[in-house]
């Protein structure tokens, strides 16, 4: 039962995600919207550790992304986030077809998910 | 060299790695950081986001058939993958914190074992489990699945899932730190410790990965290491890449293609061992 109910809404995320990333890539490659960082200035900022590379463009952290969906780098992290969000949907999903304990590890599942979320 | 020639250099060779991949039974994840990393001026913070993200999304992608299907267990992956999540999580902020040449060492080596595991694990069918342990009946780690290739059901139970959990513990970090996947380790400890049919221990080993790297990701994301210009043209490529590699598996050699990965695991793996080193 609860096998369904999670391959259902997994298969429907998985594909929101998948369509939401080709069509924020596309808008970003070919420039319809203008980039946080400059497609050329990639080559030279890629090669810096992460950090670096917040420092030197000023990207956002955290959550700050979601200001920025107006940018086209920033527009592809929806698709992402999709990605990264659905198994906490799934998992909430399931919780009440699920026996005591099991439904008990379900809920410290997506704490431990909403933590790194927002760490 | 252009901008825009490297997302196509990108697209490229993770197309063919994903055919790879599907033809040697990795998944894409553990090819691509070791030879993205090694052969691609992007600094590896951004290589291990990239691989994890692959990763996740085939696994994902994967999941939702598996599932229904009764190839992967949620009872049995549930604990696994919560353990797997934690300690994921601490490999992703270990790697990010680590010196890169101290986690290009370390993957280095890494990626050697890896190549030293699929080497010389063996696998097992049906293996026998003559007497569950305790804490596996607790969490319901047991049950039944249809195998359609033996056209009947396959009961199914475990055992040493004490020891398992600390598998799942190291395999999490290992996955957070490296963004490599990780069902060349979750099969293996799924099948070979705890006794799981290998079937049901790919299908599980998928939604465990899922889980897992989920939670690495999110480090990544939140930490500034994800770079769309790396990562949408690699997933695209990987996931086109294993769609052809899924209809050439019929024909392909695949001792040749599993010796051939051998070999680029064993170069990659080598040439991040001796970038770290400095040589």
């Amino acid at each position: 039962m609860e096998h369904r109910i999670y391959a259902r809404w997994l298969d429907i995320g998985t594909r929101i995600g998948a369509a939401l990333l080709v069509a924020s890539f596309a808008i970003y490659v070919f420039g319809w919207l203008d980039p946080h960082v400059p497609h050329a200035d990639l080559v030279r900022l890629w090669t810096l550790p992460a950090d670096h590379y917040v420092a030197a463009t000023g990207a956002p952290t955290g959550w700050a992304w979601l200001q920025h969906l107006h940018k086209g780098d920033y527009l592809n992290f929806l698709g992402v986030a999709v990605f990264t969000t659905i198994t906490i949907v799934c998992y909430a999903r399931i919780v009440p077809a699920l026996p005591r304990l099991h439904a008990a590890l379900a809920l410290i599942q997506i704490a431990v998910l909403l933590a790194a979320a927002l760490s | 060299m252009e901008w825009w020639l490297w997302p196509i250099a990108l697209f490229a060779i993770t197309f063919a790695m994903g055919i790879v991949a599907v033809l040697a039974g990795v998944g894409g994840g553990v090819l691509f950081v070791p030879i993205v990393s090694a052969f691609f001026p992007f600094h590896l913070d951004f290589v291990r986001a990239a691989g994890l993200l692959i990763a996740l999304t085939s696994a994902l992608s994967a999941a939702p058939s598996l599932l229904v299907n009764g190839l992967a267990s949620l009872r049995l992956a549930m604990p696994l993958a919560l353990v797997g999540s934690v300690t994921s999580v601490i490999g992703a902020l270990l790697g990010l914190a680590l010196p890169t040449g101290i986690v290009q060492i370390a993957l280095g080596v890494t990626i050697l074992g890896i190549a030293l595991i699929m080497w010389r694990a063996g696998r097992a069918e049906h293996p026998d489990v003559a007497r569950p342990d305790a804490l596996g009946v607790a969490l319901g780690m047991h049950g039944v699945y249809h195998d359609p290739a033996l056209a009947r059901d396959v009961s199914w139970q475990v055992h040493r899932t004490p020891s398992a959990f600390f598998a799942f513990a190291g395999i999490g970090v290992l996955a957070g730190m490296f963004g490599l996947g990780a069902g060349w380790a979750n099969v293996p400890a799924l099948n070979l410790l705890m006794g799981v049919p290998l079937k049901l221990a790919v299908g599980t080993s998928g939604f465990v990965l899922s889980v897992v790297d989920t939670s690495a990701a999110w480090i990544y994301l939140n930490r500034g290491a994800v770079l769309p210009m790396i990562v949408v043209p690699s997933l695209i490529g990987v996931m086109l890449g294993a769609k052809v590699g899924a209809r050439l598996l019929r024909i392909a050699p695949a001792s040749l293609v599993r010796k051939i990965v051998l070999t680029v695991l064993l170069v990659a793996g080598g040439r991040a061992l001796l970038k770290g080193l400095g040589i």
